[in-house]
């Protein structure tokens, strides 16, 4: 096995890692924090790249790295399907195997000196977040920042530590945060994201809007920009597909030609109208 | 040089000294490549084998690492690649072995199991005289009569085939079969007139302007998802991989996996991007005569026919090329 597999001729043998922390974020959402067993960062990311996540003997699955440390990654899993529940159940100074870093990136340098506008849904703020430290970490580098965030009740909100207590803190920042159905835990809005994006009528001069979630919201929320006079060219999104290999060879990750795990999984609305309508 | 056709098979012998020969053969009655031994079953007439010969670069199971799990999980890489001599492929096969080349070696990343074997491997090609009724190698841009990426080409003449050297290893091939090979050459056999002809002119003009043609929806009927197509194709490469487990030890595999079954795009949470035979069916006719051209300038078929041959429902690729041609665009 491969001690840095960064360095492996391989690219398909996982680098041993252990979690080195767990924290619930919601009822189906667990954060963990991954470092390799030798006591760094597996592999350094930039925002919008994604991990080959392995419990040995159970399977690989790709998840987007959603913060990374001096000597940690972070991911954030949704519990549905025979690993994600494996995963659930571990604790820390257990073992996994990670490979990566795959994909392209949020356009982090193209975006400078723009307004940012995030858009996200559930589990889907999981990749933005990458971004929106980023931009947080490098703020001069950046305008006005939006982060519009929704989920299915309050309970479903993931990050709410940042969602309410770290990123309203930082200059020249507003939240907008909703939820589709409320609760006596929550004062705030109530409503599905892209109706709550209109109503916030966001400008799009020398705006990027970043959009990730479910199919149905992403849909949605780009009809909802383009109305707002939105071009093309300024919403980016990421898009899923089921992968195995993170390289580009096993075949079942394509969009026409293209490869969710090697060309994206960032696209701008521009390129997704190149592509087959097919996800 | 002409090798005789009773020296064969002291020729194959001659070869095994270089490492594992594998020549056209029947198995059980399949025709496929398989491992050389004096007085096998060899059949260098047969036109193309039933299998491909894809599995000698890539496996339909490889072995990729060993791992424990628990406290003290460990990985242990396994490398399995030997000295091979693939002999007797024909053009077709050779080409496919091109495209192969193509997804595990290009880009900015190299397949480390196919690499090894790739350089491990040696091709000594066996040019076509003769053609079956589902070939249509001419169509698709193959010469029945050469393979420019075998490191040796066997033309066939009338008893036996002129030896036509294409790289080092192919010098290595002669060294190793000094002594049996006569200095002419032999009258060569004129190469095979595939009696399928396609047009892929008109295909390539317009098939990336097809995804939402209604063509679709004709073409996959017949399809029952067996995936026997992609089975015996010497391109189709989709994989699959996963664990087999022995207690606490597991040995992580690699597969062939099918565009053609409904789990292959099937995600956790039960989305599938394509759910019926209509989006598969499109989707690996697209790959292969439209997706892989634009990423890497070929296409993914080269026209040997198993398919068309092998088919359950009578799907035929060469009838399926025509009828995009002739469909109408706006």
């Amino acid at each position: 096995m491969s001690e840095n597999s960064a360095n492996n001729k391989n690219p398909l043998l996982p680098q041993m890692c252990k979690v080195i922390d767990v924290h619930r974020e919601t009822p189906d959402v667990k954060k963990f924090r991954i470092q390799s067993v030798q006591g760094q960062r597996p592999f350094a990311t930039l925002p919008g790249q994604l991990g080959m996540l392995s419990l040995p003997g159970v399977g690989e699955a790709m998840f987007s790295v959603t913060a990374e440390g001096d000597d940690w990654l972070e991911m954030a899993l949704k519990q549905t399907g025979l690993l994600t529940d494996a995963l659930h159940e571990l604790n820390p100074g257990d073992i996994v195997g990670l490979r990566g870093p795959y994909g392209n990136h949020f356009p982090i340098e193209s975006s400078k000196g723009k307004d940012m506008l995030f858009i996200s849904g559930g589990i889907g703020l999981a990749p933005v977040r990458s971004f929106i430290r980023y931009a947080f970490k490098h703020r001069a580098d950046y305008g006005y920042i939006d982060i519009l965030y929704g989920a299915r009740s309050y309970d479903d909100l993931v990050f709410k530590e940042e969602l309410f207590e770290n990123w309203p803190k930082e200059p020249d920042t507003s939240l907008h945060v909703t939820v589709d159905r409320g609760s006596p835990n929550w004062q705030g809005n109530v409503g599905f994201v892209p109706p709550y994006l209109e109503e916030c009528a966001f400008s799009p001069a020398g705006k990027l809007a970043v959009l990730c979630g479910p199919p149905i919201m992403i849909n949605m929320c780009l009809k909802s920009l383009s109305k707002m006079g939105f071009a093309d060219e300024q919403i980016v999104t990421t898009l899923e597909m089921r992968m195995q290999c993170g390289i580009g060879k096993c075949g079942r990750c394509n969009i026409g030609s293209k490869y969710v795990c090697l060309d994206g999984p960032v696209f701008t609305l521009a390129e997704l109208r190149e592509l087959p309508q097919e996800v | 040089m002409e090798l005789k056709k009773e020296n064969l098979e002291k020729a194959l012998t001659a070869l095994t000294r270089l490492g594992k020969v594998l020549v056209p053969g029947v198995v059980d009655g399949v025709k496929k490549f398989v491992p050389y031994a004096a007085g096998a079953d060899i059949d260098l007439d047969m036109v193309n084998t039933t299998l491909p010969p894809k599995d000698v670069l890539f496996p339909q199971t490889q072995k990729m690492y060993r791992f424990t799990t628990g406290p003290d999980a460990a990985f242990e890489e396994i490398s399995d690649a030997e000295e091979q001599i693939l002999f007797g492929a024909r053009p077709c096969d050779a080409q496919s072995i091109d495209c192969l080349d193509k997804v595990f070696l290009s880009g900015e990343y190299t397949d480390a199991y196919y690499a090894d074997k790739r350089g491990k491997l040696t091709i000594v090609a066996a040019a076509c005289a003769k053609a079956a009724p589902t070939c249509f190698c001419r169509s698709m841009g193959v010469d029945p009569g050469g393979a420019p990426n075998a490191d040796l080409l066997l033309a066939p003449t009338a008893g036996g085939w002129n030896l036509h050297c294409q790289s080092d290893k192919g010098k290595a091939v002669l060294e190793a079969l000094s002594g049996l090979l006569e200095d002419a050459d032999g009258q060569a056999l004129p190469p095979a007139q595939p009696e399928l002809v396609v047009d892929m002119a008109p295909v390539a003009e317009k098939i990336s302007t097809m995804f939402e043609h209604p063509i679709w929806d004709e073409l996959h009927r017949p399809c029952i998802g067996c995936g026997t197509c992609t089975f015996v194709c010497p391109t189709c490469y989709c994989f699959e991989m996963g664990p087999e487990m022995h207690g606490a030890e597991g040995t992580e595999m690699r597969y062939w996996d099918s565009c053609m079954f409904s789990e292959y795009t099937r995600m956790a949470g039960g989305h599938n991007p394509r759910p019926s035979a209509k989006e598969r069916l499109r989707n690996r006719y697209l790959h292969k005569l439209s997706y892989f051209v634009e990423r890497y300038g070929q296409t993914l078929c080269v026209g040997c026919g198993r398919c068309v041959e092998k088919c359950p429902a009578n799907l035929d690729i060469s009838r399926a090329i025509e009828m995009i041609g002739e469909a109408k665009t706006e």
